[in-house]
């Protein structure tokens, strides 16, 4: 089956079918825009094309979103060099897709998430949103990341409480700038 | 693990991250916790907030461009792809793809990416066995830039040396894909065509019958429509399904009957001067260790069409996951079908979990599908090792695509009523997009004793799978038929809400021979019936007065004030026989508002299904009333299933602003 060049062509047509839009909402995270996020799914595809996807399939999101990480990250080195790989620069983008219309119609309470989340570190952000937006599992996100599975729980664990403090009813949502060191 | 678990245990287990021991001492503090149970929901809370915040992706995509220079990289011959793998390869195939779209900034590659072969100012060499190209094309300017340096960044970053998914191979093979995604269209799914149910008269027929669905297939389709970006077609939108997809807290019988019935009437949300009525069931709750021993056949479609990331390594995960729930006695065999149908793995006690989970492991796609052969060795294998009292199963994981053999849906249809007899049940899984054949396997499950869901992800894997499984496993009564006979004193006309291919026709509540939906242990079976109180007009389309016949009758109990008599026959699992059990309905008069959360939200659900349907019958129910009834009705919330429909209706209100 993966020998027949049409059902690899096939196969690998369905991955981009199915994880496009998620790597390169993730890839623009890490550059700052979406161009260059296309070029870095692009190329993770081009590098999935060289494996055995025998090997790969079972394990694909983990494999292509590791990959896709590393090219972004590259990239994001490349153009400004003297930016640390996890400083806020990450998360300083907005959710790329929304325009402002749809940010009208977005409801309330996603904001408010939005919000307390924006106060967390962007390695923690990233990880959050790689276990609630992508679905990854802990092992999964140990791989894309490089993070012990050990630190992801630590992250995770940490990131919900944090939220859980910011989103309580009698707690404003905004802190001061300086509660992002204590993360 | 310490005598407390630590609170990341906490979290981890309350996202479904342990397994075996950690989860057995996590839910041993559970159990004596009130503290950590609460912990474990808060964690729920938030994590299902987060999901809603982040449930909208962004429709973007490769350009036709690169999209097509991966297409061209993906066709090549795998063998010379392997052996000598060149940069310009993949810049000859950029170039073939630039040729047909006129792209000239286009930028297929990072030259860093490819850096085994090409080093410093070598000149390219092209090797494209398969792609045509007229002529060889100079190298863009950009791929002099490779330089070693990239190369070895990259390589300490794991990228490019040795073997990258090396890593993945032991760790990350138990954990498959949660979501399916894509923008691309879906025209081959098969959907039968449903019209609503419409108003009846009481004068013209008091009594409306029809089977019980505990299927909750069209609830996580059309969760997958939505977060791809689309609305579902009409008819995937099931309402039936979506209502009883959520988990309700009817209370569970005492007595000896299986289930527990409980009815509940307030006013119709939609239209306030109707009523609407809640029949709630609630199938006897069968805890593990009194589940009885199950003998389980997975019958596994590995033709090519399952030969996708989010269907056959999602099948196996999902499989992964069931095994681990099952207890050492248990048996489970695996048949495959695609080319030719084959047992994979003998019937083999769980105890020998290693052998099962190997024989999970090494399916592989390959071949077409043909069905009704495979159906026929899977209860054949379960016949043969069948437990007397036990739980006998089929379950199919397919995408339904049988395109050899007996293909007719009425063909299988069929063949599995045959099988019926056997007392061998059918779980039919539906996986996959693009042509998933939702028709053919709801009429699978429906005819089999059966049940049908759709799994998308892994979550809706662990909720069948793990959440659910006594329900999933156990049916604590089968051929489930409900009659309501409405009082013309109380109800002028009444509607059935959802349930359209379930109605049967007033003769077959009291044939045995006649097959009805079954319950599983612990589940929670909800309907809906929206009434027309006499005194109130009815202006609702499909309804003309009747000319000849009297004012509405008047029996001997019609003064009692009932509204209606519900009218239930049920089969014990292993019985041919039914029983029956008469529950009198009087209406409490309460608004909308003093209703229980669970009523309120059934009615939120049902009023999400119709604006989604764009049912004539939706009156005030749109995506914004539905939104609001439903955030209003979260209650317990426990998994977090009730935010997510919240969550789901935001991004359908995004897609469709006036619904």
């Amino acid at each position: 089956m993966a020998s027949s060049t049409k059902a690899r062509r096939d196969w690998i047509g369905s991955a981009i079918d199915q994880y496009q839009a998620r790597l390169i909402r993730f890839a623009s995270r890490i550059t700052g825009d979406v161009e260059s996020a296309r070029d870095v799914v692009q190329d993770t595809f081009l590098r999935l094309c060289r494996e055995d996807l025998d090997l790969i399939r079972d394990h694909l999101p983990a494999w292509l979103f590791r990959v896709c990480r590393n090219r972004a990250l590259d990239v994001r080195k490349k153009e400004s060099p003297l930016q640390a790989l996890d400083d806020d620069g990450i998360s300083a983008l907005e959710e790329p897709g929304v325009g402002p219309h749809a940010r009208l119609e977005q409801d309330a309470d996603a904001r408010l998430v939005r919000a307390a989340l924006d106060l967390l570190p962007a390695a923690q952000q990233e990880v959050l949103r790689l276990r609630f937006q992508e679905e990854l599992s802990y092992k999964e996100i140990s791989g894309v990341t490089g993070h012990s599975v050990g630190s992801v729980g630590f992250l995770i664990h940490d990131g919900i409480k944090k939220l859980r403090a910011r989103l309580r009813p009698e707690e404003p949502a905004r802190r001061p700038e300086g509660e992002r060191a204590d993360a | 693990m310490h005598e407390e678990p630590r609170e990341e245990d906490l979290t981890a287990y309350a996202l479904g991250e342990l397994d075996g021991e950690a989860r057995t001492a996590v839910e041993e503090v559970l159990a004596r916790s009130a503290a950590a149970r609460r912990e474990v929901e808060e964690v729920r809370a938030v994590a299902a907030r987060l999901r809603g915040t982040f449930a909208s992706v962004p429709p973007e995509a490769l350009t036709p461009a690169q999209r097509a220079a991966v297409e061209a990289e993906a066709a090549r011959e795998p063998r010379s792809r392997r052996r000598s793998w060149s940069i310009a390869a993949a810049l000859a195939a950029g170039v073939a793809a630039s040729l047909v779209v006129v792209a000239v900034t286009f930028v297929p590659l990072r030259r860093e990416a490819l850096p085994r072969v090409y080093q410093g100012n070598q000149p390219l060499t092209y090797e494209p066995p398969h792609i045509a190209r007229p002529a060889p094309a100079p190298p863009p300017k950009a791929a002099q830039r490779m330089s070693n340096e990239a190369f070895e960044k990259l390589k300490a970053l794991g990228y490019v040396q040795g073997s990258p998914d090396g890593f993945e191979q032991n760790a990350l093979s138990k954990d498959v894909d949660e979501f399916a995604r894509s923008s691309a269209p879906f025209n081959t799914e098969a959907y039968d065509h449903i019209r609503d149910n419409a108003f009846v008269l009481v004068a013209q027929d008091p009594r409306s019958t029809f089977s019980v669905d505990v299927d909750t297939a069209s609830y996580s389709n059309v969760r997958r429509f939505l977060r791809d970006g689309q609305l579902p077609p009409k008819d995937a939108v099931r309402v039936e399904e979506l209502i009883n997809y959520f988990p309700y807290a009817y209370e569970p019988p005492t007595g000896a009957v299986p289930f527990a019935v409980h009815m509940e009437t307030a006013a119709c949300p939609w239209k306030p001067t109707h009523r609407l009525v809640r029949i709630g069931l609630k199938g006897r709750e069968v805890p593990r260790g009194e589940r009885p021993q199950s003998n389980l056949v997975f019958l596994i479609d590995i033709s090519g069409s399952m030969d996708a990331p989010n269907k056959l390594p999602l099948v196996k995960a999902a499989l992964r996951m069931l095994v681990a729930e099952l207890r050492p006695e248990d048996r489970v065999a695996i048949v495959v079908y695609a080319g030719a149908e084959g047992l994979a793995l003998p019937s083999t006690p769980v105890a020998d979990k290693a052998a099962i989970l190997s024989a999970i492991e090494t399916l592989s796609p390959g071949g077409t599908t043909h069905g009704s052969a495979g159906i026929r060795l899977a209860y054949e294998t379960a016949a043969a090792n069948f437990i007397e009292g036990g739980v006998n199963r089929v379950i199919l994981a397919t995408d339904g695509d049988f395109n050899v053999g007996v293909t007719s849906a009425g063909e299988l249809v069929r063949l599995i009523e045959a099988k019926r007899k056997s007392g061998v049940f059918l779980t039919a899984l539906g996986f996959g997009m693009g042509n998933l054949k939702d028709a053919t396997l709801e009429k699978l499950a429906d005819h089999g004793n059966g049940n049908y869901a759709y799994i998308d992800n892994l979550a809706e894997a662990r909720k069948v799978f793990v959440e659910q499984v006594g329900g999933t496993l156990v049916t604590i009564a089968k051929d489930v038929k409900l009659q309501v006979e409405f009082n013309p004193a109380q109800v002028k006309a009444f509607r059935l809400v959802g349930y359209e291919n379930r109605v049967l026709a007033h003769q077959d509540f009291n044939d045995d021979t006649r097959d009805a939906g079954d319950i599983g242990a612990g589940h929670t079976v909800t309907a809906l019936y929206e009434i027309v109180p006499p005194g109130v007009d009815i202006d609702v389309p499909g309804v003309d007065p009747l000319k000849y016949q009297p004012p509405a009758g008047r029996g001997q109990t019609s003064g009692s004030g009932e509204l209606l008599t519900l009218k239930l026959r049920y089969k014990q699992p292993d019985s041919d026989h039914s029983a029956r059990l008469d529950v009198p309905v009087e209406d409490s008069g309460q608004s909308f508002e003093e209703a229980s959360a669970d009523f309120r939200f059934a009615a939120a659900v049902a009023g999400f299904g119709m604006a989604l349907r764009d049912s004539v019958y939706k009156g005030d129910a749109s995506l914004r009333t539905s939104e609001a009834w439903a955030r209003g009705a979260l209650g317990e919330d426990e998994g977090g299933h009730r935010a997510e429909l919240v969550s789901l209706i935001a991004q359908a209100r995004r897609l469709a602003p006036n619904r």
